[in-house]
């Protein structure tokens, strides 16, 4: 509720000595949520690895054959390989090593440098995508709820138009002519995920349009503009805040689909196209398509969690 | 009591007709009122419930939700500007700057996630040319003079944290901050217990003795008229049936509705059973009675009063009355 606060600089800060206080009354109801703040360990943790793991880890891209399907510390497995020597398949065992603590895939490329830098893109798109469609969907939202009319109706019915289109579909299609660049995706996601919180936002605004504050603040000259931004956008942070973190996981998601039915960013290690190609070798190498989805699966949860412990955080009429 | 200038009209209600263009038909809220507001007095808009008060009063600073909402008629000259026509920008500048409305509801007039500075400094940063610290000083200074104590901390409190009376106070330091000409105050007295409306009422008597400010004071109550009023406009079914000094409103009520009101409060002085009431209820806004709206309900009603609506009738030059028994 109060990130704009927080963010606002030291004099602010200092100048509102009691700034804090809704923050913090918020974060302590959201801290007697376990899975939440589990969620945002997790969450925090994995940002961390996403800024600063490339450092620490060797290039995602390095080929390196003679160390081929490695499997994770830990496991040994049986291989079948071909000799050149003696031309023919003879089994051997490898166990993983700490050079390669996740294994490789079967290029030989080290597996923890891809899921690290994996997180890195899987988190910018979530983030990224999910920013651009909280944007559009509030300004939206609080346009249609405010202005009202016929403008409303406009706005609403071409939510809806933008809601009944198969979604996953129009991906396809955006990929299939721009080609497979992430900015497109990321774009794509953003310019169609954002309908939800368009009508959320709506009928949160269309409420509080209502109330008397709005009334008092233009009985005492504010604009519209002002009205917008100081009093109804305010009040609905708390509601942005839960949709954002709850679509996040589903940004992500998307962008692994797309990525698994091969429209991804060949370029771009995200989870999902490490995950498509680990699906052609589950049978010789399964860590290398069990790793991304595991990673998929926890931070999924994690968001969902989180936002969830947000959700009851900042409803009144819970009690937690 | 007197002490206002005659002649020194701040501001100008001429026969304000305010519209509700609804699925289910026109609802004709405010119907043709007109009153004048002296510099520095207490001018009382009085009725019952959905007489129009309070319409007439967003209809002064065109408040009301548009659309369903339209001014059809009249003007409000303030400045000699028609505030009921002029561009949305001009009125800006007139709401809060020079006419100030203080809304029914206190409990929820503040916004719940900002905090009472936030409130106030903002409120004059858009009107006055001032720094947030210097608009922070005079904050101070203003909620001190309100009665607020520890003005300081309590800039930085959130509405939730404040009693009733507080935010009260804290409403009416808000409308003050940009030192308006003139102040509204819609039913300020009605939501709050009886010590409370003791302060507010020695509040706005306060305003207007000492800052000479001009105030429009929306009420159902004759007690406070009497308490705080000059002159009172008496309004029913969207009309202003009766305009005159308080005084006379109180000792010599024409109108027989006013005189209805008066007869409905209790009398300490009499033994009593039962409280009066005047019979029947106000008209359905959208279906107003031809004629006369007070008809149906008045007891001294003649023929005529079922058709003709009756014209303004002067019994002195204070006094006004909307009746047939005076034309």
């Amino acid at each position: 509720m109060n990130e704009r606060k927080e963010t606002a600089g030291k004099d602010r800060a200092a100048f509102h000595g009691g700034g804090f206080r809704l923050a913090s009354y918020y974060w302590q109801r959201m801290a007697r949520n376990r899975l939440a703040i589990f969620g945002l360990a997790f969450i925090i943790f994995l940002a961390l690895v996403a800024i600063a793991g490339p450092f620490f880890t060797p290039d995602p891209t390095e080929v390196d054959f003679e160390a081929k399907n490695m499997p994770p510390v830990g496991f040994t497995i049986t291989q079948s390989v071909y000799d050149i020597k003696t031309d023919q398949f003879i089994t051997t065992r490898v166990s993983g090593t700490w050079k390669h603590p996740l294994g490789t895939d079967r290029k030989g490329r080290d597996m923890l440098a891809m899921i690290v830098s994996g997180a890195r893109v899987s988190l910018q798109v979530g983030l990224l995508a999910t920013g651009i469609a909280i944007i559009i969907g509030t300004i939206i939202g609080v346009m249609s709820a405010y202005l009202g009319g016929w403008i409303d109706n406009a706005l609403m019915r071409f939510t809806d138009v933008m809601m009944t289109f198969p979604f996953f579909l129009l991906l396809v299609l955006i990929v299939f002519i721009f080609g497979p660049s992430l900015a497109f995706i990321v774009l794509a996601i953003g310019l169609t995920g954002w309908t939800g919180t368009a009508r959320l936002v709506r009928s949160e605004s269309l409420s509080l349009r209502t109330r008397e504050f709005v009334m008092a603040a233009k009985a005492l000259g504010a604009s519209d503009g002002r009205v917008v931004f100081r009093h109804l956008i305010p009040n609905v942070i708390s509601l942005i805040i839960v949709i954002a973190t709850l679509s996040i996981p589903g940004v992500i998601l998307a962008e692994a689909a797309l990525s698994f039915i091969g429209l991804g960013d060949p370029t771009v290690p995200s989870w999902g196209i490490i995950l498509e190609e680990g699906q052609h070798s589950l049978t010789t190498a399964w860590w290398v398509a069990v790793e991304p989805g595991i990673m998929l699966l926890l931070t999924v949860l994690a968001f969902n969690f989180l936002g969830d412990g947000l959700r009851d955080a900042f409803d009144p009429k819970s009690n937690v | 009591m007197q002490s206002y200038s005659r002649n020194n009209i701040i501001l100008r209600v001429n026969d304000l007709k305010t519209y509700f263009f609804t699925r289910r038909g026109v609802v004709k809220a405010v119907d043709g009122v007109s009153f004048e507001l002296r510099q520095g007095e207490c001018l009382c808009l009085v009725g019952e419930s959905g007489c129009g008060k309070s319409v007439t009063a967003l209809s002064i600073l065109r408040l009301f939700d548009s659309p369903p909402g339209r001014i059809v008629g009249g003007t409000v000259v303030y400045n000699s500007t028609d505030l009921a026509s002029c561009p949305d920008q001009e009125l800006r500048k007139v709401r809060g700057k020079e006419i100030a409305l203080i809304l029914q509801e206190a409990q929820s007039a503040l916004n719940p996630v900002l905090t009472i500075g936030d409130q106030i400094i903002e409120q004059m940063k858009i009107h006055l040319p001032l720094s947030t610290d210097e608009a922070r000083f005079k904050a101070i200074n203003l909620l001190r003079e309100m009665g607020i104590p520890s003005a300081e901390d309590v800039l930085n409190y959130y509405p939730h944290q404040l009693s009733g009376g507080m935010k009260q106070r804290v409403l009416v330091t808000m409308s003050l901050c940009c030192d308006p000409k003139i102040l509204i105050a819609d039913e300020p007295t009605t939501a709050v217990d009886v010590t409370i409306k003791a302060q507010v009422l020695d509040m706005f008597h306060q305003l207007k003795t000492k800052r000479q400010m001009s105030l429009i004071f929306i009420t159902h109550d004759l007690a406070v008229v009497a308490e705080i009023g000059d002159r009172a406009v008496v309004m029913y079914g969207g009309r202003d049936v009766e305009t005159a000094p308080v005084s006379e409103i109180i000792s010599a009520p024409a109108h027989p509705y006013t005189a209805g009101l008066l007869e409905c409060l209790p009398d300490l002085s009499r033994e009593m059973s039962r409280l009066n009431s005047i019979p029947g209820m106000p008209p359905d806004p959208s279906k107003m009675p031809p004629g006369c709206t007070f008809h149906p309900r008045c007891p001294k009603m003649i023929d005529i009063c079922r058709t003709q609506e009756p014209p303004l009738a002067e019994i002195s030059k204070e006094h006004k009355v909307r009746c047939h028994l005076y034309a």
